[in-house]
């Protein structure tokens, strides 16, 4: 298995322990990942509302550089995902409008041609590596270890680009997190905005959706929040401390990026995955995860 | 007691016009059971008609007069026509202005399409929900002058105050907490919508129980010409839920168990763009002579040579209609349709400016004023053209407006002197109802009624079903008081109002039966099979329909309004 | 014939009762809708069920209800496709206040649509001997948004709504774009402006439940973009989602990547940043404390020539 690596912008930047993860997990699992060093950011949907087609033709760039080095591409944060997802549809579904963007990208002596595939990681693993494989590499069964997962509104909505085989009401994330030998934790929040999108708008409003998402992980008694975005990472982790100051209820819950909760399974080192570098500490959750 | 200039009952297109028209110089009343956007105007689809000449450059409102006249089977009024068609292309450009979202042409004027029973393409539309159009932008406008106005969502009629024939006020009762108000004004309108609920398959909403009708009968108020129901000839198989006409407008076929296209036979010049009360009526015969799809009770509409494109531009929301409601995509396969109760010809009597007569000649009924559905004006006669009836609905509706402010300009309210008095009937029905305690269902009484109207006074009619029928309904009548109320509470008690809606429902399938069985002819939507010709001779008029004390009919009739074209064989 | 148990989230405040679920058992034919399972109960088992109906044809936007937990409405909803195992729920849409079982207080949905001034402001003099002309192309860009039937299905899951009851909220707003973008509306320039201000279009958090959940073509969050496009095109930008947005547009437009550093400062404002220091230096200092901070160098992706030229000539802002 080899893809290209999409690593948006935050696995580069604010969330770093996301990319040693990553690059840590696959290596374990023995996916070959060869990064795509010359990948734009997708925007994030911001790019979009202010002018969509420059968007459209910034990541038609980004396709057309995987289809050069033959290799469908990874995302490893959902946000990336979403909006890759939402463009590679339009693109292939509208030749008219593929045109009108190969146009702009001949300019820079590209062409999207349409064969590329963009896929999470986590849909990777549970869709082409498969479950059972990821099983027999789990040698730290994170045992008794209750974890929250937290999809994140860009794969889940909308739906149609979702890979999720029921997104009003998905299962993956819990099946991932019991292959791990953990034990997925229900809770009112697990399909929720975590507010992320409007932090530098309405820090108030943001950071409300935040704490509402922590506080009824906590309730149902999550050791740990997991989610495959590290913009909503970013909202849990970093902001969590400020989150009381809009929320009542419980804070101090570790949050933990998709791939290093696999890498806890699968024996790679917290602190090799830059857990320490966490804001908002992991320590009461790898006491469970060590014992 | 709460007063008002004018109290307005119905927030559908006729309504909020009227209300948009009188609120500059007057204190202003919306009553609705509903809300505004929630009326049944907004489930017309195909289109509104009016000689804009935009697609076909020779249309003029003289063709259109001569088209309605001719479908309305020569029982409209000549002069009310006269005057929708040449009011139409100003109020269709002025809802334009307004903001209403049509479909465009290539030159950016509002498109037009082919509609039944219409010699011109004068449809003007916004895809296939032109109804939803035209009610949210009357809405939007209402919203820009609110503080002029005050709406009563959610308040349903109970009565009015109606005194030697001078109406000065309404009895509402609101939903959400059950509580009676009296409404004093100087004038009201009744804007309330048609009366299609009492079938079994029937396009119409929930909503259409011909409240209005029978709060104007029990005030002595005549209903006119009420034995005329069309029977739209496209209802998705099953429930009735309307297929535009625009899907033939846009060139759909018609087609019977043995693959034909029928219409050939009944209509062989307008084929399936014949007015709706013959295309029902060729339908029915096939179905009858055991010619609909594999023998069964449905023919096919069949619109899959229009291509995707064309369906997804023209007619979006009647493919996803067919998708949820039958699970048939249009583009791909033909649509089981049957004929559907669909539209009330008949209503309350009044004259062009919107003020309700009471008898053959014309009497007022001073301070109340009818316009769209629930009135008869008569611009449909004995069959309405589709398009026809947003457009009566926008016509009439400003021009009963207007009516209402000159009207409320040039007289002082008159106080509502005995409340009590006032409120007798309605407190006398509330306590009956809310006693009621007996064997029977309000749901068996209510079904039995729907099956009967659309088994027995359906798109064909003969004595012994009718009469049948009319046994019947008198039957419910009685077994009504019988029944039991569920729900004993104040708030939202929903199960209270559907009560009275049957009861009202109950009330003017009587009063279409009567004029059915009396009338002895075949004429527009009302088709006997004893009578199959048309009778200018003894029935080229007006039923008028009054209910006494002691609550027997009596049918008296009123001459047609016949200025620029004599009745001739209709042939299409 | 199948048989379900439809379990209803209830509520009576009248007897006392609150809150309360209720199962039902019917017997239903295929081809039901949820609305007919309503009716079924209703009509059949217990006349006090509460709720809302009228069309039952998808266009007048009674009867929202929570179906499974997500909003739809009752009369556009197949049974067979929401009935598993056998099972069904029913209750009244979120974000809003219950009045009795399945009806819900739509006063604050009916003000806040008002709020965007929801009627044209025509740019011509009206002159009823001709329409104004509008392009196919105008009539496209409104035609999404006219759809919208404002059943509410839209606001029962937004999560900005959720945490914010003066947030307007999707109905709203794509009511706004409607006007916004009718070609026949002289106050576009205002209607921006005042689009901008706070609990309108920049404070929905992108969450796409309202699209997800419309039964129409108005899906609110597209309308709530093609907002936010106008405005910034428009020049607004005297606010925080705009001045996030040139953020965006600076930052990879020159590096092709974001510079993390710069986007809390500039969303926050230059000019603001003195007041707003407090709003952005606590979560700062942390990450510096955390070996978390940027690096103090912002690294341009490779071939970043490539996606400069791309902005250099579609980028209008």
């Amino acid at each position: 298995m080899k893809y290209a690596l999409y690593t948006g912008c935050v696995a580069k930047g604010a969330g770093k322990e996301l990319y040693t993860a990553t690059f840590l997990v696959a290596e374990k699992l023995g996916i070959e990942l060869v990064e795509m060093t010359d990948a734009a950011c997708c925007g994030a949907g911001v790019i979009h509302e202010g002018n969509p087609f420059l968007a459209d033709v910034v990541n038609a760039r980004t396709f057309a550089s995987a289809e050069e080095q033959g290799l469908d591409i990874m995302t490893i944060c959902g946000t990336c995902q979403g909006v890759l997802v939402k463009t590679l549809k339009k693109l292939t579904s509208d030749d008219a409008y593929k045109k009108k963007v190969n146009a702009e990208l001949a300019e820079i002596k590209k062409e999207f041609k349409g064969t590329v595939k963009v896929k999470g990681l986590t849909e990777i693993i549970l869709q082409d590596y498969g479950l059972d494989k990821l099983k027999e590499k789990v040698v730290n069964p994170l045992k008794g270890v209750k974890s929250a997962p937290f999809y994140g509104c860009y794969t889940l909505r909308p739906s149609e680009n979702s890979y999720l085989e029921n997104p009003d009401n998905p299962d993956e994330l819990e099946k991932l997190i019991k292959a791990l030998g953990a034990e997925p934790v229900d809770y009112p929040e697990r399909l929720a905005c975590c507010g992320f999108p409007i932090l530098m708008m309405n820090k108030k409003n943001s950071l409300t959706m935040g704490g509402n998402a922590i506080n009824g992980a906590k309730n149902a008694g999550a050791d740990c929040l997991v989610t495959p975005c590290p913009l909503c990472f970013l909202s849990f982790d970093s902001y969590q401390f400020e989150m009381e100051k809009y929320t009542s209820g419980n804070f101090g819950l570790p949050v933990l990026h998709t791939p290093q909760l696999i890498g806890l399974a699968l024996g790679i080192d917290s602190k090799h995955m830059r857990m320490n570098t966490h804001i908002t500490t992991v320590e009461s959750l790898l006491e469970k995860t060590t014992s | 007691m709460i007063k008002h200039d004018i109290v307005i009952i119905g927030a559908g297109l006729a309504g909020m016009r009227a209300a948009l028209e009188a609120c500059e110089n007057h204190d202003v009343a919306i009553v609705t059971k509903i809300y505004p956007t929630r009326s049944h105007s907004g489930a017309a689809q195909g289109g509104v008609a009016a000689a804009l000449a935009n697609l076909a450059e020779d249309d003029s409102p003289d063709f259109h007069m001569f088209d309605t006249v001719k479908g309305s089977d020569f029982l409209g009024d000549q002069d009310a026509i006269e005057i929708m068609v040449n009011d139409a292309p100003h109020v269709i450009r002025e809802m334009e202005h307004f903001g209403c979202v049509f479909s465009r042409d290539e030159k950016g004027r509002i498109a037009q399409r082919a509609f039944g029973g219409h010699s011109k393409p004068r449809s003007c539309y916004a895809a296939d929900r032109t109804g939803h159009a035209l009610l949210h932008s009357l809405y939007e406008q209402i919203l820009k002058v609110s503080k002029k106005l005050t709406i009563y969502s959610e308040y349903y009629l109970r009565d009015l105050v109606i005194n030697d024939f001078t109406c000065n006020g309404a009895i509402i009762q609101d939903i959400k907490t059950g509580k009676i108000e009296v409404l004093n004004s100087k004038a009201v309108l009744m804007a309330t919508g048609g009366y299609g609920r009492a079938f079994q398959i029937t396009s119409n909403a929930f909503a259409c129980s011909g409240d209005g009708l029978i709060a104007a009968m029990n005030n002595g108020v005549p209903l006119m010409d009420m034995e005329f129901v069309q029977f739209h000839p496209t209802g998705l198989y099953g429930q009735g839920i309307l297929v535009s006409e625009a899907a033939r407008g846009e060139g759909g076929y018609l087609v019977n168990g043995k693959g034909e296209r029928f219409m050939e036979t009944y209509a062989s010049k307008m084929m399936e763009l014949a007015p709706r009360d013959i295309v029902s009526r060729s339908e029915q015969t096939e179905i009858n002579e055991g010619r609909g799809i594999d023998g069964k009770d449905f023919v096919h509409l069949d619109m899959r040579h229009l291509g995707r494109e064309k369906i997804l531009e023209k007619l979006p929301q009647v493919r996803q209609l067919g998708i949820d409601f039958i699970g048939v995509d249009m583009i791909d396969a033909p649509i089981p349709i049957q004929p559907t109760a669909h539209y009330s010809m008949g209503g309350i009597p009044c004259d062009v400016h919107g003020q309700v007569i009471r008898d053959k000649d014309s009497s007022p009924v001073r301070g109340l004023f009818a316009a769209g559905e629930c009135a008869c004006v008569s611009v449909h006669g004995a069959n309405r053209l589709g398009t026809n009836s947003l457009l009566e609905a926008v016509v009439f509706g400003k021009r009963a407006g207007a009516s209402l402010n000159e009207f409320a300009l040039n007289t002082n309210r008159v106080e509502i002197s005995d409340e009590n008095h006032a409120l007798e009937r309605t407190n006398k029905l509330t306590k009956e109802l809310r006693e009621m305690n007996g064997k029977e269902s309000i749901n068996v009484v209510r079904n039995e009624m729907k099956n009967s109207m659309t088994n027995d006074c359906g798109v064909y009619r003969n004595p012994e079903k009718m009469g049948r029928c009319l046994n019947k309904i008198k039957d419910l009548q009685k077994r009504f008081k019988d029944c039991s109320l569920g729900d004993k509470g104040s708030l939202f008690n929903t199960d209270f109002f559907e009560a009275i809606e049957l009861k009202n429902m109950l009330d003017f399938s009587e009063i279409i039966l009567v004029g059915a069985i009396e009338r002895k002819e075949s004429r527009g939507g009302h088709a006997r099979t004893d009578y199959e010709k048309r009778d200018d001779v003894n029935w080229l008029k007006h039923t008028l329909a009054t209910k006494s004390a002691d609550g027997e009919i009596k049918l008296d009739y009123k001459p047609v309004s016949i200025t620029k074209h004599q009745p001739e064989e209709r042939k299409y | 014939m199948k048989t379900v148990v439809v379990t209803i989230d209830r509520f009576d405040q009248e007897n006392q009762r609150g809150s309360y679920q209720q199962d039902f058992t019917i017997e239903i034919p295929n081809g039901l809708t949820v609305l007919d399972c309503l009716n079924k109960i209703k009509w059949e088992q217990d006349h006090t069920l509460t709720y809302r109906m009228s069309c039952r044809s998808a266009i007048c936007g009674s009867c929202a209800f929570r179906i499974n937990g997500k909003s739809k409405l009752g009369c556009k909803t197949q049974a067979d496709d929401v009935i598993t195992n056998g099972k069904l729920r029913i209750g009244p849409i979120g974000n809003t206040d219950i009045i009795k079982d399945l009806v819900v207080d739509l006063e604050p949905f009916w003000y806040k649509l008002k709020k965007v001034k929801p009627w044209l402001f025509a740019n011509k003099p009206k002159d009823t001997t001709k329409e104004f002309y509008q392009s196919s192309e105008g009539y496209h860009k409104i035609e999404d948004a006219s759809t919208c039937i404002l059943c509410a299905c839209c606001i029962s899951e937004c999560n900005s709504l959720k945490v914010d009851k003066n947030y307007v909220g999707p109905a709203a707003l794509a009511k706004a774009q409607r006007f916004i973008d009718d070609s026949r509306d002289k106050n576009f320039v205002q209607r921006t402006r005042e689009i901008s201000e706070p609990t309108k279009v920049w404070d929905c958090t992108h969450c796409g439940e309202c699209s997800e959940r419309c039964p129409t073509d108005a899906k609110p969050l597209s309308r709530i973009e093609e907002i936010r496009e106008r405005v910034v095109n428009a020049g607004v930008h005297n606010n925080g989602g705009a001045r996030h947005l040139l953020s965006f547009f600076k930052s990879v437009g020159s590096s092709g990547t974001l510079d993390e550093r710069k986007i809390p400062i500039e969303s926050v404002g230059i000019g603001n940043l003195h007041a707003n220091l407090g709003e952005i230096m606590p979560v700062g200092l942390k990450m510096l404390s955390h070996g978390k901070a940027p690096s103090m160098i912002h690294h341009n992706v490779d071939k970043v020539g490539e996606v400069r030229k791309i902005f250099k000539k579609l980028n209008k802002l």
